[in-house]
């Protein structure tokens, strides 16, 4: 019955709107020649409504299908990942507006554009994006109430139906959102793995940290339930390489857990001290697509998919596709008790060098080891040597075959990665078993909100070496040479090369840094309070509202706002309809008749003001010329609907009270 | 077997009619309100749930707060709907105005008022008689209640035969305000047309045609050899006059034939003896018709009724009438 009626053109329209607001973010993301089809697509349809154009016969659109798929298969090599899944219901939309005839077609497409902007989300949750989903959602609903009728069309007729019915559905989301269970991933899904991000990589070569210095992306945000690290405390390690191979740093074989890297997953596996831990704080990492975390050093984390590493890290059971929060907890060495003795492949692990290269350095590390210096006193001899002769800098210049030995005894210009790797490089060459430390350090605390924010160019690379009365212990050769580094942070050390990359020198101006910062901390409430909301927040918030978490009270709290919101709507159609007011005039004579009823002067049902003028009149004298200018201002208004008329007989009325008051 | 499973449906409509009758009893204005309307999703809305589930789905995978807002809030959109769409036809007043006479076999129009009740604007309503019970679904009007408080709209039925036909239930129904959502009424405003036979053709007018045992063909034909000139009263068929003699200068005269005892027109039910009942009527009232159309007064004989000789609308309506309503013979 419906599906023999054609679309009308603002149907038409209204689907296409709809569909442009879904797609327009992955436009970006998509091949450009989908962009094209969409847009020729719409062109045809339109044509074929002009009735310039037929649409499509089935040998055209079985062609179209066809060039669809390959073009597909040549843009995209997998095909189980995100993009082309995407990239597919782009291309489902297109072709379906080939042959959109009948409003069954119309709200398919409208529909799926529901789930077309929603994958949007799946890439993106920022504000931005969050504020644009809400736009996308406005217009295709708002299309789909345009559907059915030419009067329901307009645009601000179906823009506002739709703003208002969403509106009213808000408070039913807020309380689903607080209260409907979260099951977790039911099956694997395709990420977006193909999505670019900064940050620190499994491997070091020179250049990679002062790469990372030119982004101020953020990349971890903390808040802490407790005390706050100072600044020299906060070294948040995400990745330890004890791999060298002569140039690059890496984790190497046997630390990767899908390599057979021991990694604690269950809570009940980690024997936790007796003391409490010294920190407490959550931490909302931004998108990394892998596992490693980022805290401090002796990490456990309660978090559901988080594990702990026999190196003393956090990881993640899936890698990091789109912001994650995560609880720690961490512990000071004093409370670990005797450290453990190095195992022997450890050792061998964390004294491993490359068979050749660097010889200056094997003979001048090498005259510490054979001097009988103990592993401390070798550690600040080589530290004192950068000490003295050493430069800071994010601009080092580039290091040829032999890189330590070109660094230690020639350039002697570096970054955070060149005082790691050389300085792990002689104390193994010294004897001593050490290891390169990944990951941030520092950040910036945001005192409004109280959470310290680490952006990406706080990435740091710092070194660990093992005694046998502490175990590992963390040297930061950095500090060695630049102190401020580490207390103020990147920005204060290297003043002068800071975001040198960047167009304009934004940072320098101070405004627009408060401006971001105010920016980042709508963001953090937002991450904290929205995108990060997860189980564990969910049982608290509930535990919070209703004190204690039962099927009963659960159910009351699902069903009230549901019973309240319906009767409010129920109210508002109620109050809408109790028909039209009366008009000013009307109500205005009406008070005035109130009054005079007060005063003993009824009028009777059915007779005219006129006539009650009259019998005022005669009854009450001295009311007669109120009266008759009330009437006439009244009627004037009334029956002729003159403006004028109607103020001053408001005015006649405010002032008649007055007079009266008097008397 | 068969048999009872065909009288299911059969017995089912039986059983909701007369529920329907109770709920809502015939009468000729009606004003909707929830013991007399009903609300179910339609498929685009079973689709949109779909379409939620997936979201949810989406959700759950990927562990994405914003899309679960997302089907949680297109959810909490589908729970008012049903609101919006039952306030739409809520306290909506129908009335009958008045129903035309039709033909067998055309269709039969009713005038309906349609009002607000209150003071809400009301969208996208449809009134039709649903296929099922014998409305073409398609003949239904669309109005909405925007500006205006009421509006007089025009519903029309196929009727297959002749007499009283009481119409079935009108269905009122809408899908404001997103089609994904449908709210009915089944009423019942008490529409009873009057259906005049189908016309039959049965050949010129009996003109001059007595009743009489067989060869009634023959005399049927009436004539043209006219016998005298009467001079023209008003209400004389058109066709009579005697427009030869009035071209040549003189008076407007009458022919006046004298082929029977009685001049004037009968359409007489004897005269077609020898066909069935229904095509006796329907060839009676094709001639009604006809000599209405040609100004020629006629009379109706039918077993039980006679209707003198006349012309105007009162007296063909009269003839129908008495057509339509002329009793069904057994079988």
């Amino acid at each position: 019955m419906e599906s023999s009626e054609r679309l009308p053109r603002e149907s038409l329209l209204w689907i296409f709107a709809a569909q442009f607001a879904a797609l327009l973010p992955q436009f970006a993301m998509l091949p450009l020649w989908i962009v094209g089809a969409w847009g020729f697509a719409v062109y045809w349809r339109l044509e074929v409504f002009r009735g310039r154009r037929d649409l499509p016969g089935r040998t055209v659109k079985l062609l179209a299908v066809v060039v669809a798929v390959g073009g597909l298969a040549l843009s995209y090599r997998q095909w189980f990942a995100l993009e082309p899944m995407v990239a597919l219901l782009a291309v489902s939309f297109t072709l379906k507006n080939l042959e959109l005839v009948s409003l069954r077609d119309a709200f398919l497409s409208l529909l799926l554009s529901y789930f077309v902007a929603a994958t949007l989300f799946v890439f993106e949750q920022t504000i931005p994006y969050a504020v644009y989903g809400v736009i996308c959602v406005l217009v295709i609903t708002a299309a789909l109430a345009a559907q059915t009728g030419s009067a329901g069309a307009r645009p601000r007729r179906a823009l506002g139906l739709s703003l208002r019915l969403l509106a009213q559905a808000v408070p039913l989301m807020v309380v689903l959102f607080i209260a409907m269970p979260r099951l977790g991933p039911l099956w694997a899904v395709p990420q977006n793995s193909d999505a670019a991000s900064t940050g620190i990589s499994d491997s070091m070569t020179p250049g990679d940290f002062s790469e990372l210095s030119q982004s101020d992306e953020p990349a971890l945000r903390m808040s802490f339930e407790g005390p706050v690290p100072p600044p020299e405390q906060r070294y948040w390690r995400g990745l330890v390489y004890s791999d060298f191979d002569g140039r690059r740093w890496s984790q190497g074989f046997g630390v990767d857990h899908r390599e057979g890297g021991r990694v604690h997953w269950k809570e009940s596996e980690r024997p936790l001290p007796e003391v409490g831990p010294r920190y407490r704080y959550r931490v909302i990492q931004e998108a990394t697509n892998s596992q490693w975390l980022f805290a401090m050093v002796r990490p456990d984390s309660p978090t559901e998919g988080v594990g702990e590493t026999a190196d003393g890290r956090l990881l993640k059971r899936k890698p990091v596709y789109s912001r994650f929060a995560y609880e720690v907890r961490s512990w000071p060495r004093e409370t670990l008790g005797e450290p453990m003795p190095l195992g022997d492949f450890e050792r061998r692990r964390n004294l491993q060098l490359p068979a050749d290269g660097n010889p200056r350095t094997r003979a001048w590390a090498g005259e510490f080891r054979d001097s009988g210096l103990d592993a401390e006193e070798i550690s600040a001899r080589i530290l004192q040597f950068y000490n003295r002769s050493f430069v800071y800098t994010l601009k080092p210049p580039a290091l040829g075959e032999d890189s330590v030995d070109e660094f230690l005894f020639g350039s002697r210009q570096g970054f955070c990665e060149h005082f790691a790797g050389s300085y792990v490089f002689a104390m193994r060459a010294a004897g001593v078993p050490a290891r390169v430390v990944a990951g941030y350090q520092g950040g910036e605390w945001v005192e409004q909100e109280q959470y310290l924010l680490v952006r990406q160019y706080d990435a740091h690379a710092w070194a660990e070496i093992w005694t046998p009365a502490r175990g590992w212990q963390r040297v930061d050769p950095t500090a060695a040479v630049s102190p401020e580094r580490i207390r103020d942070g990147l920005q204060s050390a290297a003043e002068e090369e800071f975001m040198g990359d960047s167009l304009l020198p934004l940072h320098r101006i101070s405004v627009l840094n408060r401006l971001r910062l105010q920016w980042d901390m709508i963001n953090y409430r937002w991450y904290r309070a929205v995108v990060s909301f997860d189980r564990e927040q969910q049982e608290s918030t509930l535990q919070r509202l209703l004190g204690e978490i039962s099927p009963l009270r659960l159910a009351i709290f699902l069903l009230l706002p549901v019973a309240a919101v319906l009767l409010g709507v129920l109210a508002w159609i109620w109050w809408n309809g109790r028909g039209t007011r009366a008009p000013l005039s009307s109500r205005l004579y009406r008070k005035f008749c109130r009054r005079l009823a007060r005063a003993g002067l009824e009028r009777h049902p059915g007779e005219a003001p006129r006539d009650f003028a009259c019998r005022v009149g005669e009854q009450r004298p001295e009311l007669a010329p109120m009266a008759e200018r009330i009437t006439a201002a009244f009627e004037k208004a009334a029956y002729a609907g003159d403006p004028a008329a109607e103020k001053q007989l408001r005015r006649l009325l405010r002032r008649w009270s007055v007079v009266r008051g008097r008397q | 077997m068969a048999s009872s499973i065909r009288s299911l449906p059969d017995r089912w409509r039986h059983l909701t009619r007369r529920w329907l009758d109770r709920r809502a009893p015939a009468a000729r204005r009606v004003t909707l309100n929830h013991g007399k309307l009903f609300v179910l999703p339609t498929r685009a809305g079973l689709t949109f749930l779909l379409v939620v589930l997936l979201l949810w789905l989406l959700g759950t995978n990927y562990e994405n707060n914003l899309v679960f807002a997302l089907a949680f809030l297109l959810i909490s959109l589908f729970a008012l709907l049903p609101v919006h769409t039952f306030a739409n036809l809520s306290r909506l007043q129908l009335q009958l105005l008045e129903t035309r006479p039709a033909f067998a076999g055309d269709y039969a129009e009713a005038q309906l008022s349609v009002g607000r009740g209150d003071g809400r604007a009301r969208e996208r309503l449809r009134v039709f008689w649903p296929q099922e019970a014998g409305g073409d679904g398609e003949q239904g009007a669309e109005l909405d209640l925007i500006e205006r408080h009421s509006a007089d709209l025009c519903v029309s039925l196929p009727v297959l035969r002749r007499g009283r036909v009481r119409a079935p239930r009108l269905r009122v129904e809408s899908r404001f305000p997103m089609g994904l959502f449908y709210c009915w009424s089944l009423v019942d405003l008490d529409i009873e047309f009057l259906v005049y036979p189908q016309p039959k053709s049965a050949g010129s007018l009996p003109i001059g045609a007595v009743t009489g045992d067989g060869e009634s063909e023959q005399r049927i034909r009436g004539g043209d050899d006219f016998d005298t000139l009467k001079p023209y009263r008003p209400g004389d068929s058109l066709r009579h006059v005697a427009w030869k003699q009035y071209a040549g200068g003189r008076d407007l005269y009458s022919k006046s034939y004298d082929s029977g005892a009685d001049a004037r027109l009968w359409l007489d039910w004897d005269l077609l003896a020898g066909r069935d009942v229904e095509t006796r009527l329907g060839n009676l009232c094709h001639w009604a018709l006809q000599a209405e159309r040609e100004q020629c007064a006629y009379g109706l004989r039918l077993p039980g009724t006679t209707i003198e000789p006349s012309l105007g609308p009162a007296h063909q309506k009269r003839v129908l009438t008495a057509l339509a309503l002329f009793p069904v013979q057994g079988g």
